[in-house]
């Protein structure tokens, strides 16, 4: 044993030098060469290619668990089906929605909205779309069983009314459901073929039930997931014939890009693009997306007083995390919402941006006098110390220090807990699970285009609501904007709606993190925003040449 | 007249050169080091441990940061230097609760014989066919992470060894004469053991727990590396090699490359000085 240990232990310790001596005069590479925080440019688009390809190779984070969304949603598994399957709404790279199977849209009343379908429309086995493939899909993802129940829960009805019409009725105006209609609530599936498929649609060896411009040829578990173009498709023929699917954890998709064993990638790591930022042929594109980084305070109190959230808020060093814990590819933000969620007033919600004041990029020295202030003027100032709880992943860890230290600065004790990252995610849904943190490092993203998709979370109500906020008055809001169709109008409430919110800082923003799509240099066209998960991008990536 | 064997008589002199240990000298050397340095970590540190400077983030060796700094801008040479105390402190408590269990159970087994020898071979055998990681994971799932935990429950999965090595030095131990005119004396089997018995077993068992001490020390660094262990911002080697692995990706190799050459000195040191020291006091004859 203490031979083997030995052994073990010398081996060890002869890498161990030989790397030193290979790493040499290393400075660390992300220290040096990580990019300016306040440059980082987010484009929705990459240039449109130019010639065809036979096969890609694609990288995925994991396995798909499902190929059926509505059991089993995920991001590998809309990364892929987005490409097989279509929406009646579609997610656009600029994060616009705009019709899709849906032919024509009209609103008689603002509680009625009347779907015409497209016509001409094939699955893959050829036979045509109909309206009643539309409706028993619409009525599958509205079962409470499935994970886009909760999008249906203003709809009193869905009925067939014409030969290509459906009428939806609604309780009240719904400003969001033709945004989620472009998400997993708008998939249309062939009523046939789930039906016979039973259980075992959307699982491995089963054909898919869609009408996307390329057909599920393969799937072979624990190996890949092939795709190859559907010649029927009624939209524009894709450039690239097949796609193979893998996946790989960070450091081997690392590898796999930089050796050219894989074309490309949609990171979800910002670590993983980090890594391949100015490498020989890969491209990085940067677009924008829903998703961020926050602190969520929980149930257990060492955050309940919102002026000690609002202190640590203020003497957070964002720009500090973004270029050490994420290469310089996350941007200090000061609101729980992406850009990519601005799908329509742009400039509205632009502007609303710079006006918060309450979370700085860098603390300046007022800041943080202001923020030491709070905490001395604080009425239920935490009794010990203030639990951060995290997981041991690079960024998420150099946030848990990040906010020590602000905390210490403002005269608050904090400590660290970690768990394993398989344990991770069970903070999010699992109120015990949290119980012994005060406030959670997390990551978030939104699937609609809409900052009102997020403020739901800050109704007094709502089971993400952790901290226990209450405010009649933003309830009020986040309902009214919910119900206001016409985009300006929202727009402005959603933007007083983002003012109360940070204002009682429900959650603190850290950074917004954007879509990282990683290229072959040879290759081009699909788009770089969070657009990916709902938009069909391998149909438009195809060579860089014709 | 007692039974206790006359002292060995002194070899005749010779002109043969003695083989100097040097690996053995080296290794002991450096130990002293690490522990001095250990002892002393607070006056060498330049910073520390769990200072935070997100202005030097993945920084290479240099004047300001002699070994570099992790992902956090902390010094790891600073962390290094404090985290050789738990480093260290934690497996002299795994090995020291590991050695009351083990050293009892072993002793009973050898000194009763019987159906409670063969129980506790059986109950030892079993412990030994269960991986050691894992139970002690299983005792943290029910208990919790922290490094009290994996102290006790590292303790508990060490106890077999020594409990079979005491058993099988104890049987051989308990054979010789002095037992025996103890007895004829009328002195109690407790008494015996542990006034006499144990005692003279202890050159042995303090070999083998020296010899053991590396891999107590991989043990928690393995624990700590899986989450298990000691918690942020704790400077414990295995720790700080799991939070410094994503760095690598990145290019930036320090962060992994100090804490995990400073648990491979440290183990192998250990394991060239234990079985030289072992050797010295008869446990491997």
């Amino acid at each position: 044993m203490k031979l083997k240990t030995s052994i073990a232990a010398l081996g060890l310790a002869g890498l161990t030098a030989v790397a030193t001596a290979c790493s040499g005069a290393d400075t660390g590479p992300a220290g040096g060469t990580a990019r300016d925080v306040t440059q980082l440019e987010l484009t929705p688009t990459t240039a449109a290619a130019a010639g065809a390809v036979d096969s890609v190779d694609w990288l995925l984070e994991d396995e798909p668990d499902s190929l059926d969304l509505d059991t089993q949603g995920g991001s590998a598994g809309r990364t892929v089906l987005t490409n097989v399957c279509e929406r009646l709404y579609q997610l656009q790279p600029d994060m616009t929605v705009r019709p899709w199977l849906v032919d024509k849209a009209t609103r008689p009343d603002p509680k009625t909205l009347v779907l015409t379908v497209r016509d001409g429309v094939t699955f893959h086995d050829g036979s045509a779309m109909t309206v009643d493939d539309v409706l028993f899909s619409l009525r599958r993802h509205a079962d409470p069983d499935m994970s886009e129940a909760d999008e249906f829960e203003n709809v009193t009805s869905m009925k067939k009314t014409g030969a290509h019409e459906i009428t939806v009725r609604f309780k009240e105006p719904d400003a969001l459901f033709t945004k989620a209609l472009a998400g997993d609530a708008g998939l249309v599936y062939q009523q046939k073929r789930v039906q016979e498929q039973g259980k075992d649609f959307g699982t491995p060896g089963q054909a898919d039930a869609c009408s996307g411009p390329y057909r599920l040829a393969s799937w072979k578990s624990g190996d890949s997931v092939t795709l190859e173009r559907y010649d029927g498709y009624w939209g524009d023929k894709p450039l690239t014939r097949k796609v193979v699917f893998r996946w790989a954890e960070d450091s081997a998709m690392v590898n796999a890009l930089r050796t050219g064993a894989a074309d490309g990638a949609y990171t979800d790591s910002v670590g993983t693009a980090a890594a391949l930022d100015g490498k020989k042929g890969i491209d990085l594109h940067f677009g924008p997306s829903t998703a961020t980084l926050d602190l969520i305070p929980t149930e257990r109190g060492g955050l309940a007083d919102p002026d000690i959230r609002k202190a640590l808020s203020l003497s957070l060093d964002r720009a500090g995390i973004a270029k050490s814990g994420y290469g310089g590819l996350a941007q200090p933000w000061a609101t729980p919402v992406g850009s990519g969620a601005w799908g329509y007033a742009k400039s509205v919600f632009t502007a609303a941006q710079k006006e918060l004041t309450g979370a700085p990029a860098s603390p300046t020295p007022a800041d943080i006098a202001r923020a030491k202030k709070l905490v001395q003027n604080a009425e239920h100032k935490p009794d010990g110390p203030i639990v951060i709880g995290t997981d041991s992943t690079q960024g998420r860890l150099v946030i848990a220090n990040g906010v020590r230290a602000a905390l210490q600065q403002i005269g608050l004790k904090a400590q660290i807990k970690t768990v394993p990252s398989a344990e991770y995610g069970e903070f999010y849904g699992d109120k015990s699970a949290r119980a012994d943190i005060d406030v959670l490092v997390a990551d978030w993203y939104i699937s609609k285009s809409d900052p009102v998709g997020f403020y739901d979370n800050g109704v007094s109500d709502d089971s993400n609501n952790w901290v226990g906020f209450h405010s009649t008055a933003y309830d009020a809001k986040v309902e009214q904007a919910k119900r206001t169709l016409d985009d300006a109008e929202r727009a402005e409430l959603v933007v007083d709606i983002q003012r109360r919110f940070t204002d009682a800082a429900v959650w603190i923003p850290v950074a917004q993190t954007p879509t990282a799509l990683a290229l072959s240099d040879k290759l081009t066209g699909p788009p770089a925003s969070m657009a990916y998960l709902y938009h069909p991008w391998a149909a438009s990536l195809g060579a860089k040449k014709g | 007249m007692t039974a206790v064997p006359a002292d060995a008589p002194a070899p005749a002199p010779t002109v043969r050169r003695v083989r100097r240990p040097v690996a053995a000298l080296v290794a002991t050397g450096f130990l002293a080091l690490v522990v001095l340095a250990a002892v002393f970590a607070p006056l060498l540190a330049p910073y520390a441990p769990d200072a935070v400077d997100l202005s030097s983030s993945l920084v290479g060796t240099g004047g300001e940061h002699l070994l570099g700094t992790d992902a956090s801008g902390q010094d790891l040479l600073s962390r290094v230097l404090y985290g050789a105390r738990t480093s260290l402190v934690a497996p002299v408590l795994l090995l020291a609760l590991a050695a009351v269990i083990g050293v009892s159970l072993g002793t009973l087994a050898a000194w009763r014989g019987g159906w409670i020898d063969t129980f506790v071979s059986r109950l030892t055998d079993v412990m030994y066919a269960f991986p050691g990681l894992l139970f002690v994971v299983l005792i943290i799932a029910v208990f919790g992470t922290g490094v009290t935990t994996s102290v006790l429950g590292l303790g508990l999965a060490f106890a077999p060894t020594i409990a079979k090595y005491t058993r099988s030095v104890a049987l051989a131990e308990r054979a010789k004469p002095y037992i025996d005119a103890y007895r004829v004396q009328g002195m109690g089997g407790a008494r015996i053991c542990v006034r006499h018995l144990v005692p003279n077993l202890a050159r042995s068992i303090a070999g083998y727990l020296v010899v053991l001490f590396g891999e107590a020390l991989m043990s928690l660094a393995t624990l700590s590396y899986l989450g298990f262990g000691t918690q942020p911002p704790s400077s414990d080697w295995g720790l700080m090699v799991q939070e410094g692995q994503s760095a690598i990706v990145q290019g930036a190799l320090l962060p992994a490359l100090v804490p995990g050459t400073a648990i491979a000195a440290v183990v192998v040191a250990f394991n060239v000085a234990g079985v030289h020291l072992a050797d010295r006091l008869g446990t491997r004859r």
